[in-house]
């Protein structure tokens, strides 16, 4: 977060792509209705956490890596992964800016009106959706650990999930084959769980409010317990093998 | 005459320049990422607007105009992202003050440095075209082809002459990847990419017409639908028009920022 607020001009590219395909979609939808504008901050707050997560998780240590202050991160007797999931869940944070910035637009731009049936509920599923996609993050740095590519990676993985969590529209529209990888997916259910608490008659995926809420902490849960195992062993091959600072 | 012209100073410096950035680029990207990369971006954002415009308008014939102007921007990720982050780039990797410190045209040098992304914004947009075919279901039974391919060619072109001139704020500002990705995704939103440009408002119309993406995705749709080179003529001219400007504004912001640059003493600086 220091970080951050040393260069603050970074949040632009973390969030500048969920922006402008929020953007789209409210010109999409034309004549923004309440319930639709709500379906838009929704979509693009999820989507402005993931674009800033991901940023965030592939820079976490490459940043490190180009500024020459990995070895000194890295002498320090905290966990490397701890040190990764703050980072994470702090991007992960300032990705709301993207929400807010949506949620002006359609409040002072197209004067919708934008209720939310149980504000309680939402919250829990915001606070939830935010760590689950913190742990996506720290799943995906122990990966980028292992490669010079992560910018290149970051790149690549933004968009994959702003289609298969179903950001800005149903997963049902999606070919039945690909469904299966919106399922595991932690923030496909945090956004279904978030429009039920926002809207009175959602019916979404069918499962219900707590069921997306109970799929959405045991897959975090699933991918801290992954993200861990591959620490411990990508940190230890990348000590071994020298090639943690590799540039 | 190929001997004259290679004994030409500004084409050994493009020659030169381009196998630097060739070489350059694949030992930081390897081959099969970059493959990866160039399967994987152009189905994804054709998949999310297409799926969105299907979800907003079912059964709306929208489907198509959208699946073509995806398939045309995304080249942007080759000819304005890559191209705008060359002098930051080259900043970051420490060699921007021996290569400006050469008595070597900057026109030749900077054109040879982004002449492969003008092949990989064609690669990009002829595997947008087989998605949109293939995965969205455009039909393109009537397209000129031959059209089709000059409006690729065109617009991967006059967009990289865009992207240099917008890479020439990287000289003086501490980084152009700011500007980078505001580009990179801009067109989604003013250039007629998803949408009519006539739809914006009329204050946002004239900054679309001054990109050259915006007579490129109106130019495909054209011969998706069957119109012929000498139909399309006009608008790729308005296209190398834009591109040409952009080149030529984009050399004169180069000169003026370098001299800025070495004046504030901020060409190191990011």
């Amino acid at each position: 977060m220091l970080n951050f607020f040393a260069d603050p001009q970074w949040i632009i590219p973390n969030i500048i792509a969920p922006f402008i395909f929020t953007a789209v979609a409210l010109m999409f939808y034309g004549n923004v209705s309440n319930s639709l504008a709500l379906y838009a901050v929704i979509g693009g707050g999820m989507m402005g956490m993931w674009g800033s997560t991901l940023y965030g998780a592939g820079f976490a240590l490459s940043s490190d890596r180009w500024n020459g202050t990995l070895e000194y991160v890295l002498g320090t007797p905290s966990r490397l992964i701890w040190i990764v999931a703050g980072r994470s869940f702090s991007a992960a944070v300032l990705g709301l800016v993207n929400a807010l910035a949506i949620l002006l637009i359609v409040v002072l731009g197209f004067g919708a009106n934008l209720g939310i049936v149980n504000p309680l509920a939402f919250l829990l599923a915001l606070v939830l959706t935010l760590v689950s996609l913190s742990a996506l993050g720290v799943l995906l740095c122990s990966s980028f650990l292992l490669t010079r590519s992560a910018q290149v990676m970051t790149n690549g993985l933004e968009m994959p999930l702003y289609v298969a969590s179903g950001s800005m529209f149903p997963i049902a529209l999606l070919p039945f084959w690909s469904q299966g990888f919106s399922f595991i997916l932690g923030p496909t259910w945090g956004i279904d769980a978030m429009r039920y608490a926002a809207y009175a008659s959602y019916t979404g995926m069918a499962f219900g409010y707590w069921a997306d809420i109970l799929v959405l902490i045991l897959s975090t849960l699933a991918y801290l317990a992954v993200g861990f195992w591959l620490f411990i062993v990508v940190e230890r091959r990348v000590r071994r093998d020298a090639t943690l600072v590799e540039i | 005459m190929i001997h004259e012209l290679s004994d030409w100073y500004p084409f050994r410096i493009f020659v030169s320049s381009a196998n630097f950035a060739f070489r350059a680029l694949f030992s930081w990207l390897r081959p099969e990422m970059w493959v990866t990369q160039l399967l994987a971006l152009p189905l994804f954002q054709m998949a999310f607007f297409v799926y969105l415009a299907r979800f907003v308008q079912p059964g709306g014939t929208s489907i198509a105009f959208v699946a073509v102007g995806n398939a045309m921007q995304v080249s942007a990720f080759a000819s304005i992202f890559a191209i705008c982050n060359l002098t930051s780039e080259e900043k970051w990797q420490g060699t921007l003050i021996p290569l400006i410190s050469t008595p070597a045209n900057r026109f030749p040098l900077f054109l040879g440095r982004s002449v492969y992304q003008i092949f990989n914004g064609m690669a990009t947009i002829a595997v947008g075209f087989v998605y949109a075919k293939y995965v969205f279901g455009v039909d393109f039974s009537r397209a000129d082809f031959l059209a089709l391919a000059l409006v690729i060619l065109i617009t991967s072109l006059t967009m990289t002459g865009f992207g240099l001139m917008l890479g020439s704020l990287g000289l003086f500002l501490r980084t152009a990847m700011i500007i980078a990705n505001i580009f990179l995704f801009l067109g989604l939103l003013i250039c007629g990419v998803n949408f009519p440009v006539s739809t914006l408002p009329t204050w946002v119309q004239p900054v679309s017409y001054a990109i050259p993406m915006t007579y490129g995705t109106t130019a495909a749709r054209a011969a998706v639908q069957g119109a012929n080179v000498v139909q399309l003529a006009p608008t790729l001219l308005g296209e190398i028009a834009t591109g040409a400007g952009s080149i030529v504004a984009g050399y004169l912001l180069f000169i003026g920022f370098e001299a800025l640059a070495r004046r504030r003493g901020t060409l190191e600086e990011f």
